[in-house]
């Protein structure tokens, strides 16, 4: 499929989501995949800030242990964090270990094999609620082009957080942004009931929870909460 | 409010927060009831005038109490549920944006808290966790679905185990958690 065919397509089904009753974690988890898949980049992650402003990650194009701790370090440093205080994109960074603006942050992605990085903030009106973090392998700033439709997939990501349009209010928000951040903790613990009994993987656990909700047409959160319950049958891990 | 169970008030400021407490634990219903079984937040600016009305026992005790305005707020980690924080004012109206951003963190703070007070944590050790936000990590959050199989038992169940653990062996959380899902170490 041409690039431009399968860029709209993913942009109409992103907005086809937005409109139904949709699950936030799993949207976002797709915008990342698809962020990989077109814009060329090797990791994509999307991180919302709490109502204190610490920055989180709601997900991420890969489950690998070692690149979700890169978003979480970013709590503290990194391209996501700088994004998510100036509002303004942090432009394409080559990463040297220990050096430049976020010397952990560089080392730990260097370990995770990305030598470059590039965030946009998510923005909303006035506010910035998050940031999306793109990787990559090898150190070829993104086109133009690719930038534009980066800024698509950031915009995208920063509506899916606002579920009621009625009221784009500050106390709504606040607690839309929570809800999204704690079914993503929902989700971590339910990949460790699922690593548990079926004697698999993080990132496994991560896809067959996500491949059983999309094949029997349910929402993540629910078969995560509903794995942490044991209402579902453990069979439905197996391979 | 702590507990599903075992409802009652861990921690009040005043005597009227403490009046509006007991009401709740009383009669079974108010904001905290509510926010804990919908699981979100529950505001009521105007008790006196409420635009939708409810707690038809609790809302005359509540402003003879001395209560005007009345906010619950779950206190939940994932699928650990652990009550809800009760916030009221003498007078009506809503909270600003930044009492009800306060409320949300301090919900989350108190959650973690009550977790680390049933795990028998030392003082120190949980202003330590708390500076760190190990809470925050995903692998405690994995470890915690992982020892709940283990043990058989909630996933509330299993973070206070995994706490106890920590504090008993003077771990940090984290690396007990790291433990746990390299399947180092095992619970039960």
């Amino acid at each position: 499929m041409a690039r431009e065919t399968a860029l709209v397509r993913s942009l109409v089904e992103l907005a086809d989501t937005l409109v139904s009753d949709f699950d936030v974690i799993e949207l976002l988890t797709g915008l990342a995949n698809r962020c990989v898949s077109l814009l060329g980049v090797s990791a994509a992650g999307v991180m919302l800030a709490s109502p204190d402003n610490d920055l989180r990650l709601a997900a991420s194009s890969s489950e690998a242990m070692r690149v979700l701790e890169l978003f979480e370090l970013q709590a503290q440093e990194g391209p996501c964090l700088d994004a998510f205080r100036t509002g303004e994109p942090v432009e394409h960074q080559n990463l040297q270990a220990g050096v430049g603006p976020w010397p952990r942050f560089a080392s730990g992605a260097l370990e995770a094999g990305f030598r470059s990085a590039f965030a946009l903030p998510l923005r909303l009106r006035d506010r910035t609620v998050g940031a999306l973090n793109l990787f990559n392998a090898g150190q070829t700033p993104m086109t133009d082009e690719d930038l534009v439709v980066a800024r698509a997939f950031a915009d995208l990501a920063a509506i899916s957080v606002v579920q009621h349009w009625s009221t784009i209010e500050n106390q709504l928000l606040n607690e839309q942004l929570m809800r999204a951040l704690d079914s993503r903790v929902l989700i971590e613990q339910a990949k460790g009931v699922i690593f548990e009994r079926a004697g698999i993987g993080m990132a496994e656990a991560f896809d067959r929870l996500r491949s059983y909700a999309r094949s029997h047409n349910l929402r993540l959160t629910k078969v995560a909460q509903d794995a942490i319950d044991g209402s579902l049958d453990p069979a439905a891990w197996g391979p | 409010m702590a507990g599903d169970e075992a409802r009652g008030s861990v921690c009040n400021t005043n005597a009227v927060s403490a009046a509006i407490e007991e009401l709740q634990y009383v009669l079974g219903e108010g904001p905290c009831v509510d926010a804990y079984q919908q699981d979100r937040a529950v505001l009521e600016p105007d008790l006196a005038d409420p635009r939708t009305p409810r707690w038809l026992a609790f809302t005359p005790k509540a402003l003879e109490a001395g209560a005007r305005a009345v906010f619950g707020f779950p206190l939940r980690v994932g699928a650990v549920r652990l009550g809800a924080l009760n916030v009221y004012q003498d007078r009506s109206g809503p909270l600003s944006d930044e009492q009800h951003a306060d409320a949300l963190v301090m919900a989350e703070v108190v959650a973690h808290w009550l977790l680390d007070v049933q795990a028998e944590a030392r003082p120190g050790a949980l202003a330590e966790e708390l500076e760190l936000g190990a809470e925050f990590y995903f692998v405690v959050q994995n470890a915690a679905g992982v020892v709940s199989v283990q043990l058989g038992v909630t996933v509330t169940e299993a973070m206070i185990a995994l706490r106890a653990h920590a504090f008993s062996t003077d771990r940090p959380l984290r690396d007990v958690a790291r433990d746990v899902v390299e399947r180092k170490l095992r619970f039960g």
